[in-house]
């Protein structure tokens, strides 16, 4: 079984930041579609902003710390949307697993990814269907829950989970959106997979391969 | 990349490191009106002035003059700066909040993105929670970006120039908080702005053109992030685009026989000349509207990095708006009114 301590939630934001910045002109491209073409940049200024906090814990952080770590790194660098919108994300995970040295269960996961879709809802005020990360978020939330019931190991739960993050993220094609400067173009936006959606999708990749490596 | 050759033909280093060099550069170069308040934000050196209401501007880097170029006399007290294209976080509007505020209270002003209005709105409930009064008025000029009856969607493009000369001018005059905002949303109302874009621009650590438009079409209603417009049409000579610009601009709000100010706006990579002669066409039409250009300002204001192309914004003047900025000298990092 996973043991998921705060130094390994810590290792896992390092390879998602490294995953982020990989895919950094995809996601551009992406937003170029139909946006202003720099959400590979934000997310990328962020990723490195958190993977230079995660390097900087201490061994013995618990996994609220390394959460933390993530929203402050976000809250001083990056700004756009999506920089309050992570910001408030990892604060919202942190909180969710406060006081808990090992998160090894799926309900524990299931928890954090509902509590950070649930802050990225409230401050960005989108709904289902508006073309935006929670059209990635809200399903992989479902789906994660739904295994949290069932049970089952907690890696297969968290690789599953960001496939049915990435194939929402692919239908938000056939959206039209609501939600930021793409909002502005309405019906001639369908067709565009939605950047901040995809990103999420590599996000939650990246916790999943993190803690399926250990 | 960090430590890879730049392969961008930009006056740069690491794009990365851009925005940090240039709020370096830009401090040392006008260090006699602006002083450093913070990583990424600025105040005039005289801040606080006492009495006086302080405006804070700020956005995305990637458009100077705008924001920071028109802290000084006359106009802005601080700016937060973004990286390329992007808002500031909270963390340097508070800076500038508390750099200038007097106790007369402190007015936000920048343009309608959402990104914007999340962060300016964090570092207003934060500085209203530390007892300062804040109150913030949201630029949304660009006509084309949403229909009229859904205006508050409208983007704020290059208008925020006229918007803010009669902004600062009442914050200059000791006017309080109350007065300094109701002249700002007067002047929003009165304001509207349309665009036209010949190229695209790289945003330097995408480093890729934001988006590709065929040598031989011009966009009609681009944004000043490269957002798409309304429509692509093939390039023709500019006076039947600004013909086209004018009748949108004037279509939206009734400008025939009234005193304005006009500002024709280049986007970055458009040569002045070709500015003049929009501007040549402008007058032309405003004549022909008996429209009283009581102010006007020709240049690269609200820019989009390098992209070609310029925006035309005409604000409807009231006696209170024309003294304003008729009367007011403006002595700013970019841009001077004697």
């Amino acid at each position: 079984m996973a043991q998921v301590n705060g130094a390994l939630v810590a290792k896992a934001l390092v390879l998602v930041a490294k995953k982020v910045e990989e895919n950094k002109d995809y996601l551009c491209e992406l937003d170029g579609e139909v946006g202003d073409g720099d959400h590979g940049v934000s997310m990328t200024i962020g990723m490195r902003a958190v993977s230079r906090a995660a390097k900087d814990l201490p061994a013995n952080c618990t996994p609220a710390d390394a959460f933390q770590s993530a929203a402050d790194a976000y809250a001083d660098e990056v700004g756009a949307t999506i920089g309050p919108l992570y910001e408030a994300a990892f604060a919202a995970a942190a909180e969710s697993v406060q006081g808990k040295s090992e998160i090894n269960e799926i309900a524990d996961w299931a928890k954090v990814y509902n509590s950070m879709a649930i802050a990225i809802q409230k401050l960005g005020k989108a709904e289902l269907g508006d073309k935006t990360l929670l059209d990635a978020f809200f399903p992989a939330v479902d789906h994660i829950t739904e295994l949290s019931n069932k049970g089952g190991k907690l890696e297969d739960a968290l690789a599953s989970t960001a496939k049915s993050a990435l194939d929402a993220a692919i239908a938000t094609k056939e959206l039209v959106p609501q939600k930021g400067r793409a909002s502005r173009l309405g019906d001639r936006a369908i067709g565009h997979q939605d950047a901040g959606a995809t990103s999420l999708a590599i996000v939650l990749k990246g916790f999943a391969d993190a803690i399926a490596q250990g | 990349m960090r430590g890879e050759l730049n392969l961008l033909k930009k006056l740069i280093n690491d794009p990365f490191d851009m925005v940090e060099e240039m709020v370096e550069g830009y401090l040392a170069a006008n260090d006699h009106i602006i002083k450093r308040v913070g990583k990424r934000s600025i105040a005039r050196v005289n801040s606080p002035i006492p009495g006086k209401v302080g405006i804070v501007v700020g956005g995305g880097s990637g458009h100077l003059p705008a924001f920071a170029g028109y802290v000084g006399k006359g106009m802005a007290d601080g700016a937060a700066f973004g990286n390329v294209f992007a808002s500031p976080p909270a963390k340097p509007v508070i800076e500038a909040t508390l750099a200038v505020n007097s106790g007369a209270g402190v007015m936000y002003t920048y343009g309608n993105y959402q990104g914007d209005c999340i962060n300016f709105d964090k570092a207003q409930d934060q500085c209203r929670e530390m007892g300062i009064a804040v109150q913030t008025v949201v630029l949304n000029d660009d006509v084309l970006s949403a229909p009229k009856s859904e205006a508050q969607k409208r983007r704020g493009i290059g208008g925020l120039f006229l918007v803010w000369h009669v902004a600062g001018a009442k914050a200059e005059q000791m006017a309080s908080l109350d007065e300094v905002v109701a002249v700002t949303r007067k002047a929003n109302d009165n304001t509207r702005t349309v665009g036209v874009g010949l190229t695209s621009c790289t945003v330097p650590a995408n480093g890729k053109p934001t988006f590709s438009l065929p040598d031989d079409e011009m966009e009609i209603g681009l944004g000043i992030h490269g957002e798409p417009g309304i429509k692509r049409v093939k390039v023709r000579p500019i006076d039947s685009v600004i013909d086209e610009i004018m009748e949108a601009i004037l279509a939206d709000l009734d400008y025939k026989g009234s005193d304005v100010a006009l500002l024709v706006n280049g986007l970055g990579g458009s040569p002045a000349e070709e500015l003049y002669v929009v501007y040549r066409r402008v007058k032309q039409i405003c004549d022909a509207n008996k429209i009283n250009i009581k102010f006007k300002h020709v240049g690269n204001q609200v820019t989009a990095l390098e992209m070609q192309g310029t925006s035309v914004s005409l604000m409807r003047l009231d006696d209170e708006m024309y003294q304003l900025i008729n009367e007011t000298k403006v002595d700013t990092c970019m841009y001077k009114k004697v």
